[in-house]
């Protein structure tokens, strides 16, 4: 490296400037590295390319700290906290009015893991059943981050937890099921290390009227006991090892998948996170239910293939 | 306007019902709604109705029908919805939201026992555990207070420098279930009444607000200090709702409190609800006969009207406070909001509590007499006394 | 309404303190979330309450982000605490993140107490910044990282810091062991701890001020007027901009550097490959041969013939194989529109001796100086051996004359049938400012195979020449060629052409071995051409007779076998005793190599690369090219002929102008590397694996019989898009796309770092897949 330049300093860098228009606004409370923060500018970005725009409804969860200290806010869209449990029931009021009135924007419930899989599940089932006019989009860290780090029904087989100190236990609830049991317009999952994918679902939620499930997977540097730089790397690698498929589901009856697995060992997506520890992990029954839910995935796609093209 | 005989729950979903319709030239109603005895007539009354603009949305539990009764009033439509007893507590953390974020949500409340034990029968503490909330509360003593402070609510609620949710609370059966001759105005007089709602805080894509985002102390106290100023206003636009009720449906729909021979009592009776029925009764015969009895029925609990209950008691030697609730540990909660309320103005005046008709019981005119017997002959106070119908 | 005015606060705090005053010690912690502060304060507590003290331990709780400022606070007393407040005026401070330290931080702190600081600076470099402190500096961040508490960026640092105080507060090492055991936490922790005890650094200064005791605080608690509360909920209710400045929180921060990719490092002419693939993956191809003819006037020519060390040093390899760089350069050259004209005229003459790739390039260069540059050449075409040594399958004539004709079009002169011998040399000297000989390699390395040798053996160079001009024939002839480069690949293809029905290339070592360009050699395959190793010949003998084919001459051979790599690095080929056989052939063509004729220059004259010939006259003479490098491919005579041609221009103007081009991407690259990035600093994994393009060939049945090009070249130069953009920012923009905070921009060809918000996730350098963003530490 040579010393020629001076490497510039916060004071010598030109300012980027802090815009209103951006979804996310930068000064943000998240954590460094944090998968949300990468979910919400991707969100930002998509919504701009459509040239549509969004309320958000948070339930309690990282995400509406995320907001700042009020009155300011790190959102650039119209936003309100809901209550842990209520978040797609108050997304539903917002765009019954909103239709009511025939506005533009999509209605989009920004929403943890706690909040979706857990306590949110009831207010989520009924609001899919209703088919809401909703987006919700579950940011998925495979635990409670905002309460410093417990097991939720997200959260992975030998994942160590405050609550689960010897790892748990249990498998991870599958969620896409239950939602697309519901028979509900579109379901899908996004990785935000596969931003074109990322993007193009979310293009095709926005284009989709009803009720819209979207489960992204969300690394947590604080939880996952990771590096903050590592982030993106380790979604990839879940997708890449089957932990963590790509794939749509219209109406509950039409599959696809997007990225086929290359079956990368999972191993070193346990060996960057210490919540995992050596010892917790079955390497082969986690391959072994990676492959079957994969086989399970890719059956249906076969069978019941997603016919048209959206958009 | 026309006059018929219909329930008090037939009432209520009929002041929701055109209250909603009449902002249909604005951004429309709509409400979550979920079935509890003794309310479920109000809903199903609402998700009867021909709305034109509006849509009412069945939901899976009270949390999430009062969630989207805010999720609409967020988005500027007329909210509201109804509930009772253990559909209340299942819905109090968004209560206590749609008071906190300043929505001007109407609800309905049918009195009932909380449960365990279960019990449909009326009593007032469902509602009543929300005194602490920021939410106005009336409690109605028939079907035609029912509709006229629903609509009333609307408008209080509405009004900018009040901005709160307010509550209509009826006793069960007693009140939901008893049909009774009740005037029902026109919907062009109840929008002549209702003027459109403008939420200034709603949700808006020109100007993004967050809602709900972390405070720091001083800043989150400084918005109860809000709440407690929009409270402190309440009676003077309260004021200005009845007038204009007067002159819409040329009736006076009464004031925050309603009283009776107050002017010279050495003796009153403090009552809210349905008791107010029988006890008016009471009183007036006894004031007939020449006692110095008077009458107080507690229409507004929140904010507690307590300047006017002070100056109704202005003669009073003794008062007789009849709860239809329970505070466990302490007693009736109407008797403790009396006492705060005469702490320090009138240190020699006996406040005695009765704990009548709890639970569903029946509050008979020889219930009341026996009050009256008892408070008239007392030197202190002693606990709450608890009364059954013989 | 007027607001009213809340209940006061009524402060009786500092009341209460002065009665634990006397032994009371409160400490207040400054870190960031995640590096363990409230544990630091829990840990001293512990060591104090285990010694029987009465202690409290608190954070101050809000939402604490990792990296967020937070802080912790500590106090311990002989006697019962009657205290929970916040730490107003603390005795000591502990600030675990050096990027924290500013006058801030001591707000309340009494004079004399001790500041201990994470840090690896020494404490007395604070000293001028707090002067009315004792100052304590351990470098726990770096005793956490060695003994691998918490991550990377966040580096747990409590326990090393907790060993530290213990040290300064005067604690025995072994009260804080106990508190970090009594805490459950074990192995390195402690190590840490004893390793912070050990390496604790201490100022204190000659004078300290007399401890003042305060007599509380002086706020009366009185808040909440109109002006003081924030908006209303309804009316304001949060629009504004967060004020937070989270760059504050990052202990690293990202910025741009950029590498030298191995092509360009490689490329013997010295282009811009990295930078005209980038254009040509934008589908900017007119700006692509701008780039390239901004070091080589031969795109067309070098993209049909160059050896491609740039293809041979791809880091793509790794992934795949290499991007196909010479047909995407003549996709360049052959469909780019790019103008070259001089950039000034200057009144110098220069001589150009010889007309090859060297001279010519030389003479583009000084021309595009603004020199008059004049080229003699002895024969009656200019070209060299891109002429008449390269057959027109290879390079058609018309390609050679359109890139000729670009550098022509500067106005440089040339004159013909000029043979330059020692005289005219002198002449040369006399009438110009400079000369530079750039005449090749002209001796032809012979091989005395005896007998025949006139009639049956002839040149490489001296066939490809006559069969260029169409003055020879080899129908119906069994040819044998003699060597391994690429005139022995062009001899025995053109042989082919020229009617023989064999022709068979003998080489002395192994294809590994071999000097012609690969594709060369698999081209020669496919048309029929036989090749046989490890043969040598010995002698040619005429046909007497003994043979089936009834060829007019056998040649002896010998077979060989490899031994130990010679001076340049290639197995020497060792004979085989014993090993003679007869090959019958027609004819045995040479193509051994060159080596450089001097004779024009004085006797012993020693010849390198760049050297000015001096002793002739007062002029400057160089030799260039072939002559000075022996180098043998073209592009290392374009390189040669554009360094000359900067050297000459540097020494007649005393100037240093720089021959070497670096990449142009965005301006605000901040560290310039000059060393070569590899493969194994990229993201290989990143990209898709996909097959390089070759473009159309004429099939080999077909092409074996005419000397029309035998290759099409690229239909679109969408193979550029393959290009890994080793070490230069492509503006790909992947860091931009996956950056949690938006805080990284694009703004024309520069990258932006929003450093105020930035929390130094690190993210944007994982994802970068050419390693052209770093992380710096704070």
């Amino acid at each position: 490296m040579n010393g020629d330049r001076p490497i510039s300093t916060l004071e010598q860098a030109p300012p980027i400037p802090c815009t209103e228009e951006c979804l996310l606004r930068p000064g943000n409370t998240n954590c460094g590295g944090c998968g949300m923060g990468v979910g919400l500018t991707m969100l930002g970005r998509a919504l701009a390319e459509a040239d549509d725009t969004c309320t958000l409804a948070i339930p309690a969860c990282c995400g509406i700290v995320t907001a700042g200290a009020f009155p300011t806010t790190s959102y650039g869209v119209p936003t309100v906290a809901t209550t842990f449990a209520s978040a797609a029931a108050v997304a539903a009021g917002i765009a019954t009015v909103r239709d009511l009135n025939e506005e533009r924007g999509q209605v989009i419930c920004w929403a943890g893991d706690g909040g979706t899989y857990d306590i949110g599940i009831a207010t989520l089932s009924a609001a899919a059943e209703r088919n809401e006019n909703i987006i919700y989009i579950c940011y998925d860290n495979e635990i409670y981050g905002n309460t410093g780090g417990q097991r939720s029904s997200a959260t992975p087989p030998g994942a160590r937890t405050t609550t689960t100190p010897g790892g748990k236990s249990e498998e991870k609830k599958d969620i896409m099921a239950i939602m697309a049991a519901h028979q509900i317009p579109y379901a899908a999952t996004l990785s935000i290390a596969h931003p074109d994918d990322f993007s193009r679902k979310l293009k095709t939620a926005f284009n989709t009227p009803g009720t819209r499930f979207l489960l992204m997977h969300s690394p947590c540097p604080t939880g996952w006991k990771s590096e903050p730089a590592d982030s993106v790397e380790l979604v990839r690698l879940a997708v890449a090892s089957g932990l963590f498929p790509l794939y749509e589901v219209w109406n509950g009856s039409a599959w696809r998948i997007n990225v086929e697995p290359d079956w990368t060992s999972p191993t070193e997506y346990f060996q960057r996170q210490r919540r995992f520890k050596d010892g917790e992990i079955d390497l082969q029954a986690t391959e072994r239910s990676c492959r079957d839910q994969f086989k399970r995935l890719k059956t249906l796609a076969q069978e019941f293939p997603h016919k048209t093209e959206e958009g | 306007m026309s006059v018929e005989v219909v329930s008090g729950n037939h009432a209520a979903g009929y002041a929701l019902s055109v209250a909603g319709e009449a902002n249909r030239a604005a951004r429309g109603a709509s409400c979550g709604i979920y079935p509890i005895t003794p309310q479920t007539e109000i809903v199903e009354y609402v998700a009867s109705f021909p709305f034109q603009k509006s849509r009412v949305v069945p939901v899976e539990s009270e949390h999430s029908a009062m969630a989207v009764s805010i999720g609409a009033s967020l988005a500027g439509a007329r909210a509201f919805t109804a509930s009772s007893s253990n559909g209340i507590a299942y819905m109090v953390e968004n209560i206590m939201v749609a008071g906190y974020y300043r929505l001007p949500i109407v609800m309905v409340a049918v009195n009932r026992t909380l449960g365990p034990p279960w019990n449909i029968w009326a009593d007032q503490g469902d509602t009543l555990m929300l005194r602490d909330f920021p939410w106005i509360q009336f409690y109605a003593e028939d079907n035609q207070e029912v509709l006229d402070a629903t609509l009333m609510a609307f408008r209080l609620a509405e009004d900018h420098r009040i901005l709160l949710p307010a509550l209509v609370a009826m006793d069960a059966f007693i009140v939901s279930h008893t049909q009774a001759e009740t005037v029902l105005p026109d919907q062009s007089a109840v929008d002549r009444y209702l003027p459109e709602l403008d939420l200034p805080h709603r949700l808006l894509h020109e100007d993004p607000k967050t809602l709900g985002g972390l405070a720091w102390p001083e800043v989150a106290m400084s918005l109860r200090l809000e709440i407690d100023e929009a409270m402190d206003r309440v009676d003077e636009v309260f004021g200005e709702c009845r007038a204009a009720f007067r002159d819409v449906f040329e009736r006076d729909p009464g004031g925050a409190i309603e009283t009776l021979g107050t002017e010279d009592a050495e003796i009153v009776v403090v009552v809210s609800s349905s008791i107010a029925t029988t006890a008016r009764e009471i009183v007036k015969q006894r004031r007939a006969a020449g006692e110095k009895i008077g009458f107080v029925k507690i229409k507004m609990f929140r904010p507690f009207p307590e300047r006017a209950l002070r100056e109704a008691c202005n003669t009073a030697k003794a008062v007789a406070v009849l709860d239809r609730n329970y505070a466990a540990g302490v007693g009736g909660v109407f008797w403790q909001e009396a006492k705060a309320a005469f702490q320090g103005h009138r240190d020699d005046l006996i406040i005695q509590d009765y704990l009548t008709g709890l639970c569903g019981g029946d509050v008979t005119p020889p219930m009341i007499d026996e009050v009256i017997a008892d408070v008239t002959t007392r030197d202190a106070e002693t606990k709450p006394i608890w009364m059954t119908a013989p | 309404m007027a607001a009213k005015t809340l209940p006061q606060t009524v402060v009786f705090w500092a009341l209460m303190l002065e009665s634990a005053k006397n032994t009371m010690v409160e400490i207040r912690i400054h870190g960031r979330g995640g590096q363990g502060g409230v544990t630091l304060a829990k840990l001293i507590a512990t060591s104090r309450f285990l010694q029987g003290q009465s202690v409290q331990a608190f954070g101050l709780y809000a939402a604490e982000r990792s990296g967020a400022p937070i802080q912790a606070f500590c106090r311990y007393s002989d006697d019962t605490i009657h205290n929970r407040n916040l730490i107003y005026e603390p005795d000591h401070i502990i600030v675990l993140d050096p990027t924290l330290v500013g006058p801030g931080i001591t707000g309340g702190l009494k004079p004399g107490g001790w500041i201990l600081i994470n840090t690896p600076a020494s404490p007395d470099t604070l000293q001028e910044q707090f002067s009315s402190n004792r100052l304590a500096t351990v470098d726990a961040t770096s005793i956490a990282r060695r003994n691998k508490l918490g991550t990377r960026t966040v580096p747990i640092v409590n326990t090393a810091l907790a060993g530290a105080a213990a040290r300064m507060l005067g604690f025995d090492l072994d009260e804080m062991r106990a508190a970090v055991e009594h805490l459950g936490f074990a192995g390195s922790n402690i190590t840490a701890a004893e390793e912070a005890y050990d390496q604790l650094r201490v100022f204190e200064p000659a004078s300290l001020p007399t401890v003042s005791r305060s007599k509380g605080a002086s706020s009366t608690g009185l808040y909440h007027t109109d002006e003081e509360r924030g908006p209303s909920f309804v009316e304001g209710a949060g629009g504004g901009l967060p004020g937070i400045e989270t760059g504050l929180w990052a202990t690293e921060q990202p910025h741009r550097q950029q590498f030298v990719p191995p092509c360009n490092h490689v490329c013997p002419a010295g282009n811009d490959v990295q930078g005209f693939l980038a254009a040509l993956a934008n589908d900017d191809v007119d700006n692509a041969l701008a780039i390239i003819v901004r070091t080589s006037p031969f795109p067309s020519i070098c993209g049909r013939v160059c050896p491609a060390p740039c293809m041979a040093s791809c880091n793509r390899i790794e992934l795949d194989e290499a991007v196909n760089v010479r047909q995407l350069e003549r996709y360049a050259g052959d469909n780019g529109q790019a103008t070259v004209e001089p950039l000034t005229t200057r009144d110098e003459h220069i001589a150009v001796v010889g007309s090859g790739p060297a001279g010519l390039t030389a003479a583009y260069h000084l021309a595009r100086l603004g020199y008059y540059v004049t080229i003699y050449e002895q024969g009656w075409e200019i070209g060299g051996l891109l002429r008449t040594g390269i057959p027109g399958y290879r390079l058609p004539p018309d390609v050679l004359d359109r890139e000729i004709g670009r550098i022509l079009s500067l106005g440089v002169d040339v004159e013909v049938g000029e043979v330059i011998d020692r005289n005219r040399m002198l002449e040369l000297t006399q009438s110009h400012d400079a000369v530079l000989v750039a005449t090749g390699l002209q001796e032809l390395q012979a091989l005395r195979l005896g007998v025949g040798d006139a009639e049956a053996v002839e040149q490489g160079i001296d066939f490809l020449d006559r069969s260029h001009r169409g003055e020879v024939r080899v129908d119906d002839e069994h040819v044998v060629v003699v060597g391994g480069g690429n005139t022995a690949m062009d001899a025995a293809r053109s042989a082919l052409r020229l009617g023989a029905t064999n022709s068979q290339v003998i080489y002395r070592r192994t294809r590994n071995e071999m000097p012609a360009i690969k594709e060369e050699i698999e081209e020669a395959l496919q048309e029929g051409v036989a090749i046989d190793f490890l043969i040598q010949p010995i002698t040619l003998k005429v046909n007497d007779g003994g043979g089936s084919n009834q060829r007019r001459h056998k040649l002896v051979c010998r077979r060989m076998e490899l031994g130990e790599p010679d001076e340049s690095g290639r197995r020497r080929p060792v004979e085989l005793d014993g090993s003679d056989f007869e090959l019958e052939c027609d004819r045995v063509i040479l193509a051994l190599g060159q080596s450089p004729d001097l004779s024009v220059f004085p006797e012993g004259t020693e010849v390198r690369q760049g050297q000015e010939l001096l002793g002739l006259l007062e002029t400057p003479v160089y030799a260039i090219g072939d002559l000075a490098t022996r180098d043998g491919t073209v592009a290392g005579a374009i390189g040669s002929g554009r360094r000359s041609a900067f050297h000459i221009h540097n020494t007649l103007n005393d100037l240093e102008v720089p021959v070497t081009i670096q990449t142009e991407t965005s301006s605000n690259v901040e560290v310039w590397h000059n060393d070569v990035i590899r493969s194994d600093s990229l993201k290989l994994h990143l990209f898709e694996r996909r097959p390089a393009s070759d473009g159309v060939a004429i099939a080999p049945e077909v092409r074996r019989t005419t000397f029309d090009e035998i290759h099409a070249g690229l239909t679109d130069p969408s193979e550029a898009k393959r290009c890994l953009s080793c070490g230069v920012c492509n503006s790909c923009d992947l860091c931009v796309t996956f950056c949690p905070e938006g805080v990284l921009k694009r703004v024309g060809s520069d990258l932006i770092f929003d450093y105020a918000h930035c929390k130094g996730c690190g993210i944007c350098v994982t994802e970068c897949p050419r390693n052209v963003v770093f992380m710096s530490h704070l």
